[in-house]
C-alpha cells in the first residue's frame, strides 16, 4: 500500500461534478483507494468509488486530503488521483 | 442519544386525537409505506429494488444520450453524478442489506438508508454540500416512482395505527388508503378547507395541517401523536404524555360511539319542526355510508375524486357505472350530482386559481361537460338524480349551461336511450355574486346549494391553502351571518328549495344558526351526520330564531361566538 498527501485545486471544492468523475476515474484502477481528510473535519475516509461517501468529505479547495491505494496498480492509481485532485489533470475538458 | 419529546404547531383540520406509526411520503404522488416482510417475500422485495434500480438507470441514460446530442459534453456530468449514486455500493447494497436483515419493504429501507445519509450531510457545516442533497432526494424519487408501479398502494399494506405525513397528501391518496388502519394525518401544507382536510374530517380520522418541517429527520415507523383539537403534533413523546393521550384515545373513543352512533330517530327540533339533514359524499362507496346512517338525502356528491381516478379522461361507461352504482344504492333518495368542480389538471388542490373553476371550465370543456351529463342520464333511470352545477356567478353562464344540457337530452332521445326527462338542475350558490343574485338564479334554477367554503372564502379574498390569511376566514364574523340571512330572504318568496352544504352546516354551533336563520336544509359529511342530527333533536326552533335575530345586531365576532356558545351549551 502507499500513501500522498494532496491539496484539493478544484476551485469549488469535491461537488457533485469533480466528485464523479473522481469516482469514474478511481474504477479504472484494480486498487481500492481511499482518501481521508488530514483535518479531521467532515468524514474521516471515503471509498474513492462511492460517490456519497466522497461528497460527505465536504472538502473545499485548498483542503489538504491523503489518497492510498492498495492493490497491483497502486502506484499508477495514487498518482492518478493525485494529480486530478490538484486540478492539474484539465477539469475543464474533463479529461484525466 | 437522549430524545427529547418535541411539540410541533400546525392548524387543526379534523378533530380527535390519535397515537401511531408515522408513514411518511416522500411526494405528494408517492407514499412510501413501511411494513415488516414475511421471510418468503424477502427476495422478491430485493428483485423489484434491483428492478427499479435498472429502469432508473436506463432512464438516465436516455436522458443522457439526449443531452448529449443536444447540448453536448460536459453538460451531462451532473446525470453521471446520479448514475453513481445508483451504483453506489453505500447506498443501493447498503438499501438490499436493510430489506435482508431487518425484513422491511423496499420503500422503507431505501428511505431508512437514503435519511441516514442525508443527516450526514445536514451534520456537515457546508452549505455547498447541504445544496447536494437534492442531489440524492431526485435518485430516490425515481427509484420510489419505479417501485411504486410494482407495488401499487393499497390500504392492506398499511400497519396498523399509521399516521400518514406528507409535505402535501393528495385527497386520492387519502381516498386509496382509506381504511381502518389509518388513524392520523399530517401535512406541512394546506389547512382545514383543503379537499385533503375536508376528506380527512369526513373520514373522520384526526388531522393536523400546516406543519412546517415536519418531516425532516422523521423516520417511518416513528411513533408520534396527532392532536387534531389542538393542532399540534409531537414527537418523541415522554412516557408521560404517552399516558395522557392513551387514556385521550381512549375516552375518544367512547364519546364517538356514543355521539355517533346512528339514530333512527326521525329529524325533528324539540318544537316538532322536521328539518331535511342529507350527507355529502366525496366518491361512490360513500353513499353506503350514507344509508347506515339512515340519510334522507344526498345533499352533495362531489364527483371529481371518482372522475380523475385512473388519472386520466374517464370514458362514459366508467362514468355511467359510478353514478349508477350510487343512484341505485340510494334507493329513493334524491342524489346532487355536482358536475366536476375543477381547474386546470384535477384541480383538486384546494381551488386557489379560481379563474376557470366550475361551471367556467365546464364551458370551456364541453366535451368532457357533455360526456358528464350524457353518463348522468343514462343512469337516471336507477334512482332520482339532479344535475348541480358548481361555482355559478353568473345567468348567463347558467343559459349557456341549459343549452348544452337541452343538446344533450335531444341526442340521446334520438339515439333512443332511455333517460329520466324530468331530472332537475341546480346551482351551486358559492360566489358573493351569486349570493346577491340568488333570487334570479332561482328564477332559473330548480334548486340551490349553499356552498358556504368557497363563499367564505371569496368574501374576505382568503387564500385557503395560505395559513396567514386563513385566520381571516371566519364563520362568526357578522357579514358571514348577514349573507346567510340575505341569501335566505331572498330565496324563501321563490319557493325553491336551498339546501346548504358547505362545512358550515357540520359545525353543531354554526348549524344551529343556520336553523336560527331559517334554513331547514342542511347536508353534511358522513362523519358528522350523527352529531348534527343529536343537535337538531336537542334543539327548539322558536329559541334558535331568537339568537339569530340578536346575533345579527352584534358588531363582535367574538361576542357572538361567546353568544352562541352560552346558548347552546348544552348537549353539543
Amino acid at each position: 500500500m502507499i500513501d500522498r498527501e494532496v491539496v484539493i485545486g478544484h476551485e469549488l471544492g469535491l461537488h457533485a461534478r469533480v466528485s464523479a468523475k473522481l469516482v469514474q476515474l478511481s474504477s479504472r484502477f484494480e486498487s481500492r483507494i481511499r482518501i481521508s481528510r488530514t483535518d479531521r473535519v467532515g468524514m474521516a475516509e471515503a471509498d474513492a468509488r462511492s460517490i456519497l461517501s466522497i461528497l460527505l468529505l465536504a472538502a473545499a479547495c485548498g483542503t489538504r486530503v491523503r489518497v492510498s491505494a492498495d492493490g497491483s496498480d497502486e502506484e499508477q492509481a495514487v498518482f492518478a488521483v493525485c494529480e486530478y485532485l490538484e486540478g492539474r489533470a484539465d477539469p475543464r475538458s474533463g479529461t484525466e | 442519544m437522549t430524545v427529547v419529546e418535541r411539540r410541533l404547531t400546525g392548524v387543526a383540520a379534523s378533530p380527535g386525537v390519535a397515537l401511531g406509526h408515522a408513514v411518511t411520503s416522500w411526494d405528494p404522488e408517492f407514499v412510501t409505506l413501511n411494513y415488516t416482510l414475511a421471510p418468503e417475500d424477502i427476495e422478491s422485495q430485493v428483485a423489484s429494488l434491483r428492478e427499479s434500480v435498472e429502469q432508473s438507470r436506463r432512464q438516465l441514460a436516455t436522458m443522457q444520450g439526449k443531452l448529449e446530442q443536444s447540448v453536448g459534453g460536459d453538460s451531462t456530468t451532473l446525470i453521471d453524478a446520479h448514475l453513481l449514486i445508483l451504483e453506489d455500493r453505500m447506498f443501493v447494497d447498503r438499501i438490499v442489506e436493510k430489506i435482508r436483515e431487518e425484513r422491511i419493504n423496499a420503500e422503507w429501507a431505501i428511505q431508512a438508508v437514503s435519511n441516514g445519509i442525508l443527516e450526514a450531510y445536514d451534520r456537515v457545516h457546508d452549505d455547498y454540500l447541504r445544496d447536494r442533497r437534492g442531489d440524492l432526494e431526485d435518485v430516490v424519487r425515481r427509484l420510489l416512482s419505479h417501485l411504486r408501479s410494482y407495488h401499487p398502494l393499497t390500504f392492506d399494506s398499511l400497519r396498523y395505527n399509521s399516521i400518514l405525513v406528507g409535505h402535501t397528501i393528495l385527497p386520492l391518496t387519502l381516498l386509496e388508503l382509506k381504511s381502518a388502519r389509518l388513524v392520523g394525518v399530517v401535512t406541512e401544507t394546506g389547512g382545514p378547507l383543503s379537499h385533503t382536510g375536508i376528506i380527512a374530517r369526513s373520514m373522520n380520522v384526526p388531522a393536523v395541517m400546516g406543519v412546517t418541517d415536519v418531516l425532516p429527520g422523521l423516520m417511518s415507523g416513528e411513533l408520534i401523536i396527532v392532536d387534531g383539537d389542538e393542532g399540534v403534533v409531537i414527537r418523541a413523546p415522554s412516557e408521560e404524555t404517552l399516558e395522557d393521550y392513551r387514556a385521550r384515545v381512549k375516552e375518544e373513543v367512547k364519546t364517538r360511539r356514543r355521539r355517533d352512533r346512528p339514530t333512527s330517530a326521525p329529524c325533528v327540533t324539540k318544537d316538532r319542526i322536521s328539518i331535511l339533514l342529507g350527507s355529502n359524499i366525496n366518491f361512490k362507496e360513500e353513499v353506503d355510508a350514507a344509508i347506515a346512517n339512515e340519510c334522507e338525502a344526498v345533499g352533495l356528491y362531489r364527483t371529481e375524486f371518482d372522475f380523475y381516478r385512473d388519472g386520466s379522461m374517464p370514458a362514459e361507461d366508467r362514468l355511467v357505472e359510478d353514478y349508477s352504482y350510487v343512484l341505485s344504492h340510494a334507493k329513493t333518495m334524491w342524489v346532487n350530482i355536482r358536475a366536476v368542480d375543477a381547474g386546470m389538471h384535477g384541480g383538486l388542490d384546494g381551488g386557489t386559481s379560481a379563474g376557470a373553476r366550475g361551471l367556467r371550465f365546464l364551458l370551456e370543456n364541453r366535451d368532457l361537460f357533455k360526456r358528464q351529463l350524457r353518463a348522468i342520464y343514462r343512469a337516471s333511470v336507477h334512482g332520482h338524480a339532479r344535475i348541480l352545477l358548481p361555482f355559478v356567478s353568473t345567468l348567463d353562464e347558467l343559459a349557456e349551461a341549459r343549452q348544452i344540457d337541452a343538446e344533450v337530452r335531444r341526442l340521446l332521445t334520438r339515439g333512443g336511450i332511455p333517460f329520466d326527462d324530468a331530472v332537475p338542475m341546480g346551482v351551486m350558490i358559492e360566489t358573493p355574486a351569486a349570493a346577491q343574485t340568488c333570487d334570479l338564479m332561482a328564477s332559473e334554477a330548480d334548486f340551490m346549494c349553499l356552498g358556504t367554503n368557497d363563499l367564505i372564502q371569496y368574501m374576505f379574498a382568503v387564500d385557503r391553502t395560505d395559513l396567514a390569511s386563513l385566520q381571516l376566514y371566519d364563520p362568526f364574523h357578522p357579514a358571514v351571518l348577514r349573507v346567510l340571512k340575505q341569501v335566505q330572504s331572498l330565496v324563501e318568496p321563490t319557493g325553491k328549495p336551498v339546501v346548504v352544504c358547505g362545512e358550515l352546516a357540520a359545525d353543531p354551533y354554526s348549524a344551529a344558526v343556520l336553523l336560527g336563520l331559517g334554513y331547514t336544509r342542511l347536508s353534511v359529511n358522513v362523519g358528522a351526520y350523527s352529531r348534527i342530527k343529536r343537535m337538531i333533536r336537542s334543539v327548539a326552533l322558536g329559541e334558535l330564531r331568537e339568537l339569530a335575530e340578536a346575533l345579527l345586531k352584534m358588531r363582535s365576532r367574538n361576542r357572538i361566538e361567546q353568544r352562541i356558545r352560552d346558548t347552546l351549551a348544552v348537549g353539543l
